[in-house]
C-alpha cells in the first residue's frame, strides 16, 4: 500500500512557541485517520502544514508524492476544511458552487447539489443565515466536490449537535466508500467515539509531539490492560512499556504496550478499548492539566 | 477567479456606478450652463483678452466647489475597497476557503487586485475627465489649471492617486491583517503623502523659471503660469517676499531707503514708489519664480508616474507577503 502522507521531523515554531515538534508520521493511501490530542497539541498546525497553508520551520513533509506547495496541481488534490468553517457568509451555497467551478479543474457541482438536496439545505439562502450544522455540511460538500485525493478536516464536527454530527460523518463515510480507496482522510476531533466509528488509523499528538501513530487495530492489539494486586511494577516495566498506572488501595490497573507475552500470573490481562488507549496517551499531559484546573478553582 | 471578484463586488460596483452617474449628471448640467455662458462671453468680447478677464463665469455658491469633491474619490476607493481586499478575507478566514481551491495565491491576488486597481483607475479617470471638461472655460479664462487644487482634480493625476490609494489599502490590509488599522493607514498615508508631494516636491519637478526685472516696473510671464514666489532680491542675495508691506521690510534695507519708509499701518502704493526707487539704486531687483503653463502635461505625467511607481512597489510587497505568509 502506498503512502499518502509521510512526514519526517516536521516542526513548526511561531516565534518562541513550538506548535509542532519533530513530527514523524505515516498515513497509507485510502486510510481514514483520526488526529487526536489535547487542545494546543498541534493538530491544527499539522493539518495546515500538510495542506500547504503554513510553511514548516523544520523537517520535511511528503503529501501525495511531493512537498505541500502552492501549485494548482497539488492544491487540486487536497480538500482542506478549517475549524472555523470558512465560507463567504453573504454568499449562497449556489454562489459557492459557482466559485468552486471557476477555481477547480475537476469540479463535481452535481455532487454538492445532490447532497444538499438530500439534507434539505437551501441553495439560494445566504450561508451566514444557515445553522452551524448546515454550514458544516455545505463546507464538507464543497470540499468533496473538488474530488480530492486527500481530505484534511480540522475539527469539523466540534460545533455540531449529535444528530448533525451523525449526518456529517455519514456523508464523510459515504464519500470514502464511493472513492474505493482513492480518498485518504485525516480528521481531527475531540469526540473519540465518533472517531472510533469512522477511522482505521490514529495519530495522537500531545504537547506538540507525536505520541502514537499507526493502524488502530494493530495499536489495540499491541496494548493490554493488566489488572492485578498492588505491587511493584518494576518487573513489568523491564519487558513492557507502561503507559498509564492507576492504583487503588488493593489493586493496580496498568495500561501497557506489550513487548511479548505477560508471564506474571498475578495479572489478569484484558483488551484495551480505543477510548482507553487514547485517554491513556493523552494523559501524558494530564498532570499539568490537573494542576491548572486546581489553580483555577482556588482563585475563583 | 474573475467570477469570484464579480460576485464579491457586483453590489458595491453598482453603488459606485450610481454615485458616479449622479456626480456626472450634476457636472454635466452645470457644465453645459457654464459652457453656454462662456460662449456668450466670447461673443461679447470678440477676442479682447482684457474684456475676457473682467468677466465672471456663472459658477456660483456650492456648485462652484462641488467638482472638487472628486479630490476625495481616490481616498474613498482606497478605504472602502483597498483596505478590506486582503484584510477582510483574513479576518473572516475566507482565505482558508479561497486558498484551498486549485488556484495559487499569486493568481488569486493577481485577479483580485488587478480588477480592483483597474476599477480604481476607472473611478479616478471618470471623475477627472468630468472635472477637466467642466473646468474648460474657467481654465481658458483665468488660466489657472496649474494651480494646486485645479491641478489635483484634473488631467491624469487623479488616476495615479486612485491607483496609489487602492494599492496602499491593499498593502496596509495585508500587513495589518485587519481592516480598521488599514483604513487608518490609508487616511493618514494618502493625505500625508499628497500634501508632502504637492507642497514640497511638485514645484521642483523641473527647476522653476525665474525672471528678474526693475523694482519699479512689473513682469507678466508669457502665456499661463504657476507662480511659485515673487518679491525683491538684493545684490547680496537677500530676499524680501512680496506682500510684506513696509512692516516687513525691517532693517535689511539700506539706511537711506529705510528713512523713506512711510509710517503708519495703512500705506498707499504711491508712497512706496520712493522706497522702490531707492532700493533699485542700491542694486535691488524684482523677481518672479514660476512654472510656465507649457509644462502642465509634463508635470501631470511626472506626478502620475510617481504615484503609479509607489503603487507598484506596494503591490510588490503585498505579493511577497501573501505568497510567503502562513495562512
Amino acid at each position: 500500500m502506498s503512502t499518502a502522507i509521510e512526514t519526517h521531523d516536521l516542526s513548526k515554531r511561531y516565534g518562541r512557541v513550538s506548535a509542532l515538534s519533530e513530527c514523524t508520521v505515516t498515513v497509507p493511501e485510502g486510510a481514514v485517520c483520526a488526529l487526536v490530542g489535547p487542545n494546543g497539541a498541534g493538530k491544527t498546525t499539522l493539518l495546515r502544514l500538510l495542506a500547504g497553508l503554513a510553511r514548516p520551520t523544520g523537517g520535511t513533509a511528503c503529501v501525495l508524492d511531493g512537498a505541500p506547495r502552492q501549485d494548482p496541481g497539488f492544491l487540486a488534490e487536497i480538500g482542506f476544511l478549517a475549524q472555523e468553517i470558512p465560507l463567504y457568509r453573504r454568499f449562497t451555497a449556489e454562489d459557492h458552487i459557482q466559485i468552486g467551478a471557476h477555481m477547480n479543474p475537476r469540479w463535481d457541482a452535481s455532487l454538492v447539489r445532490t447532497r444538499l438536496a438530500e439534507l434539505r439545505i437551501p441553495l439560494d439562502q445566504r450561508v451566514g443565515t444557515l445553522s452551524g450544522g448546515q454550514r458544516a455540511q455545505v463546507a464538507l460538500a464543497l470540499t468533496l466536490a473538488k474530488r480530492p485525493r486527500l481530505l484534511l478536516l480540522d475539527e469539523p464536527v466540534a460545533a455540531l449537535d449529535p444528530l448533525a454530527r451523525r449526518h456529517f460523518l455519514a456523508t464523510l463515510t459515504a464519500a470514502v466508500a464511493e472513492a474505493a480507496g482513492g480518498l485518504t482522510v485525516v480528521l481531527s476531533s475531540h469526540l473519540v467515539i465518533d472517531l472510533e466509528r469512522v477511522c482505521d488509523h490514529l495519530i495522537l499528538l500531545a504537547a506538540s509531539r507525536v505520541q502514537l501513530c499507526g493502524d488502530i487495530d494493530t495499536l489495540l492489539a499491541q496494548h493490554k490492560v493488566l489488572v492485578g494486586p498492588r505491587k511493584d511494577t518494576a518487573p513489568i516495566e523491564r519487558t513492557h512499556e507502561v503507559v498509564q498506572t492507576v492504583t487503588t488501595a488493593r489493586q493496580s490497573t496498568l495500561l501497557v504496550r506489550l513487548n511479548g507475552p505477560v508471564i506474571d500470573p498475578a495479572y489478569q490481562t484484558e483488551d484495551v478499548t480505543f477510548e482507553e488507549l487514547v485517554l491513556a496517551y493523552m494523559g501524558a499531559d494530564e498532570a499539568a492539566a490537573g494542576r491548572h484546573l486546581t489553580t483555577v478553582g482556588e482563585h475563583s | 477567479m474573475t467570477w469570484l471578484v464579480w460576485r464579491e463586488y457586483r453590489a458595491q460596483g453598482a453603488i459606485a456606478f450610481a454615485l458616479l452617474a449622479a456626480f456626472a449628471a450634476v457636472i454635466l448640467v452645470d457644465g453645459f450652463a457654464i459652457a453656454s455662458h462662456w460662449h456668450s462671453i466670447l461673443l461679447t468680447c470678440k477676442g479682447n483678452s482684457a474684456c475676457l478677464h473682467q468677466q465672471q463665469l456663472l459658477a456660483i455658491g456650492l456648485l462652484s466647489d462641488l467638482p472638487y469633491v472628486s479630490l476625495i474619490v481616490p481616498a474613498i476607493v482606497g478605504l472602502l475597497w483597498g483596505a478590506p481586499l486582503v484584510a477582510h478575507e483574513l479576518e473572516s478566514r475566507t482565505t482558508d476557503f479561497a486558498w484551498a481551491q486549485s488556484v495559487t495565491r499569486t493568481r488569486w491576488l493577481v485577479v483580485k487586485a488587478g480588477w480592483l486597481l483597474l476599477a480604481a483607475a476607472a473611478c479616478g479617470g471618470a471623475v477627472a475627465a468630468l472635472v477637466t471638461w467642466w473646468s474648460g472655460p474657467s481654465n481658458a479664462m483665468q488660466a489657472n489649471a496649474f494651480g494646486p487644487v485645479q491641478f489635483d482634480a484634473q488631467g491624469i493625476v487623479p488616476v495615479g492617486y486612485a491607483v496609489f490609494a487602492m494599492a496602499l489599502g491593499i498593502a496596509a490590509g495585508t500587513v495589518a491583517r485587519r481592516t480598521l488599522p488599514a483604513i487608518a493607514v490609508v487616511l493618514g498615508g494618502f493625505i500625508g503623502l499628497r500634501l508632502v508631494i504637492s507642497d514640497f516636491l511638485r514645484p521642483h519637478y523641473i527647476p522653476a523659471v525665474t525672471a528678474y526685472y526693475k523694482l519699479t516696473g512689473s513682469f507678466t510671464p508669457p502665456g499661463q503660469a504657476w507662480y511659485l514666489s515673487q518679491g525683491a532680491i538684493s545684490k547680496t542675495g537677500v530676499v524680501l517676499p512680496q506682500g510684506l508691506g513696509s512692516l516687513g521690510l525691517g532693517n535689511v534695507l539700506p539706511a537711506s531707503c529705510q528713512k523713506l519708509l512711510p509710517t503708519g499701518v495703512l500705506v498707499k502704493a504711491s508712497s512706496m514708489n520712493a522706497v522702490y526707487s531707492c532700493m533699485q539704486a542700491h542694486g535691488w531687483r524684482g523677481f518672479t519664480a514660476y512654472q510656465p503653463g507649457g509644462r502642465y502635461w509634463t508635470f501631470q505625467g511626472i506626478e502620475t508616474g510617481i504615484y503609479v511607481l509607489l503603487a507598484a512597489a506596494l503591490i510588490a510587497v503585498t505579493f511577497a507577503i501573501v505568497r510567503r505568509r502562513d495562512a
